[in-house]
């Protein structure tokens, strides 16, 4: 409803602007209500409403089946002393610590280097983005047979150095480097994708001026090309925080979460307890617990990019 | 212009109330399976249970439809959901009421579900249904709390499969019942060498237990409460452990791969592995080489295994529980069971059709392994929270056998972790 605009002057006849104006305000938000209603409607029924009943079910002991009784903060502060969920927590900030900014930086560095001068470019471009469109099942089915004992890389490494290769999925070291490597190659072409764009939009008669001026490529890329796209940047870098926080199909599949909790990460927790060991109300207390570290870091980001990101250039 | 506003906003809510219908229809336009109706000989039942594709589907609603042969009121229908996504579809169906009459339940899940299931005990002494028909570990198998929740279909209890080629081609005698812990070893070791290994194993609850049985006699519950860190149970989980820490007979685990032990065995990497007659026939099929099943070795009290199962349960909120017994009767009875042995599935529970899932089998001693792993074996009687139990021992037994944590903290973090859990 926020949209409302006023409506133009020339039907307002002239000395009766504040009468003539709000009818028309009005009627303008009923139109954008009745428009905006199926999604609205939409909004509450699928969102609104289930993230509500989480927070309520989340104060309770809610089995799937058998009795449900009020606990409270009870939930929260089980997760908080519970060692298992502390380093749940841990696993996912890691996965983001090391996912976010490796994709970042080479999927820029892709979209850098597959400038407009490179030929071939649109064959690259469909190339590093068939990881994203194939399913993610068959993916990680392919990196379980580079991983695993006697697998690609295993039986690769005998044959050539004459060394067994790590465990990678049955060691707790290397499971979650594991991982976060098979979602890079997954995942970065969506950002590539998003780089490129912003970077054809990058007038060329401004990097010609500044070579002119004398500006080396990297003093052109610094002082010209990166403040243009960072509004892409900002986009891309917050999207993909929020969706690695929530990162579930990679270890689900590729190694359930162990050995021991070590890939195990806050989304699989949550499903875990639901769904596996019908414990509902614990499940959506860790939810929640995931819901409000997004919400902050999402915060944090959009106060932070008055500093760095440049909307009008 | 009043008169406009009005037509307006009465567009308005009635725009808004036939959306709000459409919403709240759509919303219960869900599976209304609960509400089925009718008597004991007249009814249209669902059948909720786990099959792997359209020819599955198909072989298992020719099972359903014995039911409508034999009662020509009663019609039962598949829904069939993938294995993985069965429990959680079954635990929210079970939760809102809302189950079809007939559920497919295993025995190592039975405790968990059982207070959504309806016991059976009165239904089977009222329309003569004999437990003695059955093979009876697997009839104990799907009790809770001395009630029956369901009527087997299939059971079998764990035995080892092996590669006979492999054994011949490294000098090994073929394994005959009542072999020892110690001829085990001895075999794997041969076995072991040029990158293949003697065994497979893997954390998974029904093969570990069973290891961790024949090793020292423990058991995992005691008195009905989770007991993993009882000094038996640790010695034996630590001589399961060592066959790839110290004894170095089989290979070393990835996690999350569920599949690993099946295809390192049928690939031929690995000659022994441990696993359940319900999976005989399939593996047959996979293999190329000559397939032989032995009892599991026997430790210093001879050979012990368990047994495991699968049956057809009624919910608690069916209203015909009277047609969903006699369909599941029907179901169960020795012509269905015999029909589905014949085409190599499950080996089934009730004695009568073994015969013919031997004859399906064509395995050389099989009928005299299963045999005497059945007097051996007893049913894996399991805790309500065992699904959770399960989840952490396939996590901390990989660490265990990969040698990252010692066994004996593996076994108290998944007791801490479990809880007691009656």
């Amino acid at each position: 409803m926020g949209t409302a605009t006023v409506a133009p002057p020339e039907h307002v006849p002239p000395g009766s602007a504040p009468a003539g104006r709000r009818p028309a305000l009005r009627r303008d938000g009923r139109y954008a209500g009745i428009f905006l209603a199926p999604s609205l409607v939409g909004l509450a029924l699928f969102t609104l409403f289930p993230t509500a009943m989480a927070l309520g079910i989340s104060l309770f002991d809610w089995p799937v089946f058998g009795e449900r009784k009020f606990l409270g903060w009870d939930n929260y502060s089980h997760l908080l002393s519970d060692p298992v969920f502390r380093r749940v927590v841990l696993n996912t900030a890691l996965f983001v610590l090391l996912y976010v900014p490796l994709n970042v930086v080479i999927s820029l560095g892709l979209a850098v280097w597959l400038g407009p001068a490179i030929k071939g470019r649109q064959a690259f471009r469909v190339l590093f983005f068939i990881p994203v469109m194939t399913p993610m099942v068959a993916n990680v089915m392919v990196w379980r047979l580079l991983f695993q004992p006697g697998g690609l890389l295993d039986s690769g490494m005998q044959t050539w150095f004459g060394i067994d290769a790590p465990n990678f999925l049955g060691s707790s070291n290397w499971a979650m480097p594991a991982i976060v490597a098979m979602s890079v190659w997954q995942g970065f072409g969506y950002n590539f994708l998003v780089f490129s764009a912003a970077l054809d939009q990058v007038p060329q008669s401004q990097l010609e001026s500044a070579q002119i001026d004398g500006a080396g490529p990297l003093q052109r890329f610094r002082y010209v090309t990166w403040p243009m796209i960072t509004p892409s940047l900002f986009f891309a870098t917050t999207m993909t925080l929020i969706t690695s926080f929530q990162v579930f199909a990679q270890p689900f599949i590729l190694t359930q979460g162990g050995p021991g909790v070590s890939t195990q990460t806050i989304v699989m927790y949550v499903y875990n307890q639901g769904w596996q060991f019908l414990t509902m109300g614990l499940a959506s207390a860790a939810g929640w617990v995931l819901f409000v570290i997004i919400m902050g870091i999402t915060a944090i980001q959009f106060f932070g990019q008055k500093r760095w990101v440049h909307y009008d250039v | 212009m009043n008169g406009t506003r009005v037509r307006t906003r009465r567009r308005l809510v009635a725009a808004a109330a036939v959306l709000a219908l459409g919403i709240l229809s759509a919303c219960g336009g869900g599976n209304d399976a609960g509400g089925e109706s009718g008597s004991a000989d007249k009814a249209d039942l669902t059948w909720q249970f786990w099959v792997g594709g359209t020819e599955d589907q198909a072989a298992w609603q020719k099972v359903a439809d014995q039911a409508h042969t034999d009662h020509a009121g009663i019609t039962v229908k598949l829904q069939g959901t993938d294995w993985n996504s069965y429990w959680s579809k079954i635990g929210t169906l079970l939760a809102s009421g809302k189950a079809p009459c007939i559920i497919g339940m295993q025995s190592l899940r039975t405790a968990s579900y059982a207070g959504a299931m309806l016991p059976l005990d009165d239904l089977m002494s009222k329309y003569g249904l004999k437990a003695e028909d059955f093979d009876k570990p697997i009839m104990d198998g799907l009790k809770v709390d001395g009630k029956q929740i369901a009527i087997p279909y299939d059971s079998g209890p764990m035995v080892i499969f092996y590669n006979r080629d492999a054994f011949k081609a490294a000098g090994v005698a073929d394994p005959k019942p009542g072999w020892t812990m110690d001829e085990f070893k001895a075999a794997a070791k041969k076995l072991t060498a040029a990158g293949k290994t003697g065994l497979v194993t893997t954390p998974g609850d029904l093969g570990v237990t069973s290891w961790v049985r024949t090793l020292t006699g423990a058991e995992p519950l005691a008195d009905g409460k989770l007991n993993l860190t009882d000094p038996k149970f640790v010695e034996g989980f630590q001589g399961w452990a060592d066959f790839v820490r110290t004894d170095k007979i089989a290979p070393q685990v990835p996690s999350g791969a569920t599949d690993f032990e099946t295809t390192q065995f049928t690939s031929g990497k690995a000659a022994m592995q441990l696993n359940g007659p319900w999976s005989l026939i399939d593996t047959k099929g996979k293999v190329k080489f000559k397939l032989g099943v032995a009892p599991i070795p026997a430790g210093p009290d001879g050979s012990k295994t368990y047994t495991a199962g699968s049956g057809f349960g009624i919910a608690r909120s069916c209203k015909t529980p009277d047609a969903a017994f006699q369909a599941i009767m029907s179901m169960t009875s020795e012509k269905p069971l015999t029909t589905l042995a014949a085409a190599g599935r499950a080996y089934p529970a009730r004695t009568a059709a073994h015969p013919a899932w031997f004859t399906a089998a064509g395995i050389d001693g099989a009928k005299e392994t299963l045999d005497y792993a059945s007097e051996n074996s007893i049913p894996l009687v399991t805790s309500k929270n065992w699904v959770k139990v399960s989840d952490l021992l396939t996590r901390f037994g990989t660490q265990a056998l990969n040698g990252e944590v010692p066994p004996d903290q593996a076994l108290k973090t998944i007791q801490d972790q479990a809880g007691a859990g009656s």
